[in-house]
């Protein structure tokens, strides 16, 4: 099956008919997702700024880690509980749209950038906070930043294409 | 002059004419509204919080609230610059727009209560500045920033199902 005629068969089914024929549902969701999307970013602003050297240098990177990575794990949960929602009521809105195929390579990269970045430095000690930022991870660091601006830029252009 | 003919001459303006005669405009400003919205909430969230009493990157609230407030104001600028220049595209459309009438009046709402906190609570700051939790006046300070900025984006997606779009 193609993935437009999923889209077409989404659209048919009774949950897709309900979430889009009750008026509030659709802007609901939408709010709930661009909350969870700046929980996100205020947490992925502060942990990559710091990783970059320009933001409180006098608090352990894991600190600071320890402190908002949590936070971009629950974010994420609540990103793909409503944005998966917000696909089954209107499949040809995304599913056929490169903007939102964009969108979701990005996500996916930003996280691998996460993973292999910042979750590494939960099990170090607090106190271990060696002269060791590496030009890598200040440039994975800026890199990521820019991918989460990016994300939302085209999470709101997918409803103009 | 009225307040409707403002907003038609804003409407008949040459930058309101130049978004919606170019239709790639509109979509990057709002893109760049949602990016500046998203900036200001997760920043003051986390002072928000931190100002309820929940532990943040650092102890001190006067040291969190100093590194922050940059942030959430450089953010709310390029709000404010995208919202008018979404505005001026559609001024009458949106000015009778009852969900962004209603935005106004909770970011006003906002504001007060960002006035009395730095009036009242943040006046005090040093004696409460790594205590925990917080003074009450700070704890409320707190809670109905983030009660009143969450109705802002909720209030603030509806626009985008209400509006009598003109163009």
């Amino acid at each position: 099956m193609s993935v437009q005629a999923f889209g077409q068969w989404l659209y048919t089914t009774p949950a897709a008919a309900a979430i889009r024929e009750t008026v509030w549902v659709i802007p609901t969701v939408q709010a709930i997702h661009i909350l969870s999307i700046a929980v996100l970013v205020g947490s992925a602003l502060v942990s990559n700024l710091r990783l970059a050297g320009v933001f409180a240098a006098d608090e352990a990177p894991t600190t600071i880690i320890r402190r908002y990575l949590p936070w971009m794990w629950c974010a994420l949960a609540v990103l793909l509980l409503t944005g998966l929602l917000l696909i089954v009521a209107e499949p040809g809105r995304t599913l056929n749209n490169a903007v939102f195929w964009t969108k979701m390579a990005l996500v996916l990269f930003a996280f691998v950038l996460t993973l292999v970045f910042q979750k590494p430095l939960l099990n170090r000690q607090s106190a271990d906070n060696g002269p060791d930022r590496s030009t890598m991870t200040k440039s994975a660091a800026w890199l990521s930043l820019g991918l989460w601006l990016a994300v939302i830029f085209c999470g709101r252009f997918i409803a103009y294409t | 002059m009225s307040l409707q003919t403002v907003l038609q001459s804003i409407q008949n303006s040459g930058l309101s004419l130049w978004i919606r005669q170019n239709p790639a405009i509109f979509p990057i400003i709002e893109s760049l509204h949602v990016v500046a919205i998203t900036l200001v909430f997760g920043t003051i969230m986390i002072v928000d919080l931190r100002l309820l009493g929940f532990a943040s990157h650092r102890r001190s609230a006067n040291k969190l609230i100093a590194e922050l407030l940059p942030f959430t104001w450089g953010a709310f600028i390029l709000a404010v610059v995208t919202g008018s220049l979404l505005f001026t595209a559609n001024a009458p459309a949106y000015a009778n727009n009852t969900q962004f009438q209603l935005k106004m009046l909770v970011m006003l709402a906002a504001g007060v209560n960002m006035v009395i906190f730095h009036m009242t609570a943040h006046r005090r700051i040093a004696v409460w500045d790594s205590v925990s939790p917080p003074p009450t006046a700070a704890r409320l300070a707190g809670v109905t920033s983030l009660i009143l900025w969450v109705a802002v984006i909720y209030v603030g997606r509806w626009i985008g199902f209400t509006l009598d779009i003109l163009f």
